[in-house]
């Protein structure tokens, strides 16, 4: 399984200008077809959507972590965003978000490797210290060698 | 100095995506029990299936269960053991706090608890927290999800079967056909069932199988006495809160006698009583019946206006119903008499609900989940063949607010039609008796543009009521 197709730093974009829950789901469906990890932008957006309507996936520290599960991810991605504004999340923290995780997966998916690596991703920011790291990076680069370690 | 043994906890998590927030509370809790000083083991219920699962000598052993899950974990094997049951979210959120309250034994014993929403029904619909209108919403919703085949499928059957001739089901009638029959009675058998589901399964979500059992004698009560779904729903609520009232009152039998009550004591003792209840409820039906059409019959050569406003507020009030049924047959009556006008109304005000669903789901996709939107596409259909019942899963989720939308929605088609003097002198069939109306043409533009106002007013409802859906 290669870490590289899940997540790379053509996957990452820092302080975007977005303002608005929607934005940012356009943004990140944006970035999963222009790498090639899904195939439709408004069936991506959909999916996110659908999936925050369940339950916000806003958590701590402006953390928040999107995803979905539709047919047009042609495989597994994680795609990442960080705002210049806090945007309105409904976190559990009260606190608007501006570091967005998203997981991207296929609906017909084979293998569990990706659901593994992104399990470890989930447990880990559950961490104080590992979202600390994740916030003080400053380029996508730096984003990119802190979260690689994690999905090994 | 005493040896303290360390407190064992086990804990089951879920969400109903299975990726992320399941393995978040996982961790949550592990930190929470490291923190605090006890043995944790998490059973997760991801994507991937269930890991890390608990024997039941672990659950045994244990003195406390934390089940932090949006989605069914099993959680009948913990029946008996102090138990804390919340949210995935509030264990992510406050894992400490779950831990320290088995710790310091504040958990009670696991028993008959609320069902977990509807899996087949997912996106938007499961509700999180314990508020009152939440928990109300999710009986209704589990209702609903349930009643909802039934109700296409008989309205579907129906209509078909109408396209051979509205009366084609009858042996007596020119247009007879055997298949047609069968079409008909198949999707009558269907519709009839609808009622007695939606008590059942608001019963079900309330107080697990005991209930529905209770919520399904109900509503046949319910339904046999010609009180429409409103009676349905109440029927299903009493049932449920009853069987919960019942189980309260025998928790304190010995454990033996568990068997017991499942098989003998909440059926016999939850059927009497409901069947007492729902029978003094639909008692006087049949004299609001009879009172609401002498009521009716006064109105029949008013101004066109009120009379529409009238019909189109009793069509859309129960949708199939008593109210609806009462304005149906005082039509009839006029109908035999040669009024073809009142009956013209009637078919406005009747079809225009599951239109305005329909039109909405089209327009509004957005705010309609999956079942929503079929159910919507079905509703072309059982509107134009004036099925009022399709929109009967519509109203159900929230009849507050959404029978005043349609009353409008049909107030409108009802007057505009009355205005126009359209003429409609066939009993049933909506657009399929188009033939013999007189005014075809404004009929429909009356029924389109009644439809079209209520379906923006549901869409905008339903637009509310999704961002709120996001608190």
């Amino acid at each position: 399984m290669d870490r590289n197709n899940i997540l790379n730093i053509h996957h990452i974009s820092l302080n975007e200008e977005l303002v608005s829950q929607q934005e940012v789901f356009e943004r990140i469906a944006e970035l999963a077809v222009q790498n090639g990890i899904a195939s439709s932008q408004k069936k991506v957006v959909e999916g996110l959507l659908e999936r925050e309507r369940l339950s916000t996936t806003g958590f701590l520290d402006g953390f928040a972590i999107p995803h979905t599960q539709v047919g047009e991810i042609v495989r597994p991605g994680i795609v990442i965003l960080s705002t210049k504004h806090g945007i309105e999340w409904r976190s559990m923290d009260d606190q608007p978000t501006r570091f967005f995780i998203a997981l991207l997966i296929p609906k017909n998916e084979a293998g569990t490797i990706h659901l593994q690596i992104l399990s470890s991703l989930s447990r880990m920011l559950m961490h104080d210290d590992t979202r600390q790291n994740l916030l003080s990076a400053e380029s996508a680069q730096e984003v990119l060698e802190k979260i690689m370690p994690i999905l090994e | 100095m005493e040896k303290v043994k360390k407190i064992k906890i086990v804990a089951a998590t879920g969400c109903p995506t299975g990726i992320a927030h399941t393995f978040m509370a996982e961790e949550a809790l592990k930190k929470a029990a490291e923190k605090l000083g006890v043995d944790i083991k998490v059973e997760t219920h991801g994507q991937v299936g269930v890991e890390n699962q608990l024997s039941p000598e672990e659950i045994r052993d244990a003195d406390g269960v934390i089940i932090a899950a949006d989605k069914d974990v099993k959680a009948e094997r913990f029946f008996g053991k102090p138990t804390i049951d919340v949210s995935v979210q509030r264990a992510i959120k406050d894992a400490e706090s779950l831990i320290q309250a088995i710790i310091d034994g504040k958990a009670e014993k696991y028993r008959l608890k609320n069902n977990k929403a509807d899996q087949n029904d997912h996106t938007g619909e499961i509700s999180q927290g314990n508020s009152i209108g939440r928990s109300i919403y999710k009986h209704l919703m589990n209702g609903v999800s349930h009643m909802l085949p039934f109700v296409v499928a008989g309205g579907v059957l129906i209509a078909v079967s109408f396209t051979f001739g509205i009366k084609s089901f009858d042996p007596k009638d020119p247009t007879y056909n055997p298949f047609a029959e069968m079409l008909f009675k198949t999707g009558k058998v269907s519709f009839d069932l609808m009622i007695p589901v939606l008590a059942a399964f608001i019963a079900d979500s309330i107080a697990k199988r005991s209930g529905m059992v209770i919520g399904f004698i109900g509503g046949m009560i319910a339904n046999s006495g010609g009180t429409g779904f409103l009676g349905a729903i109440v029927a299903g609520f009493i049932a449920g809160y009853l069987v919960l009232l019942l189980s309260k009152l025998f928790t304190n039998l010995p454990q033996s006698l568990n068997g017991l009550k499942a098989i003998f004591l909440y059926p016999v003792i939850g059927v009497f009583l409901i069947g007492g209840i729902m029978t003094t409820l639909v008692a006087p039906m049949s004299s609001i019946n009879e009172t609401m059409q002498a009521f009716l019959s006064n109105f029949q050569d008013s101004n066109p206006i009120l009379l529409g406003v009238i019909i189109g507020c009793m069509d859309a009030f129960d949708l199939g119903g008593p109210v609806n049924k009462a304005a149906y047959v005082t039509a009839l009556a006029l109908l035999s008499e040669g009024n073809n006008y009142f009956m013209a109304g009637i078919f406005s005000a009747s079809m225009t609900p599951p239109l305005i669903t329909a039109f909405a789901s089209v327009f509004f996709r957005k705010y309609f989940n999956e079942s929503e939107r079929s159910a919507g596409l079905v509703n072309f259909v059982l509107g134009c063949t004036l099925i009022t019942e399709g929109a009967i899963p519509f109203a159900a989720k929230n009849p507050i607010v959404v029978i005043p939308i349609f009353m409008v929605g049909s107030s409108i088609s009802a007057a505009l039609t009355y205005l126009m003097g359209v003429q409609v002198p066939a009993p049933h069939g909506g657009f399929l008796v188009a033939p013999v109306v007189t005014g075809v043409f404004q009929w429909v533009i009356a029924i389109l543009v009644g439809s079209l106002v209520g379906a923006i007013l549901f869409g905008i409802y339903k637009k509310i009521s999704f961002a709120n859906a996001e608190e």
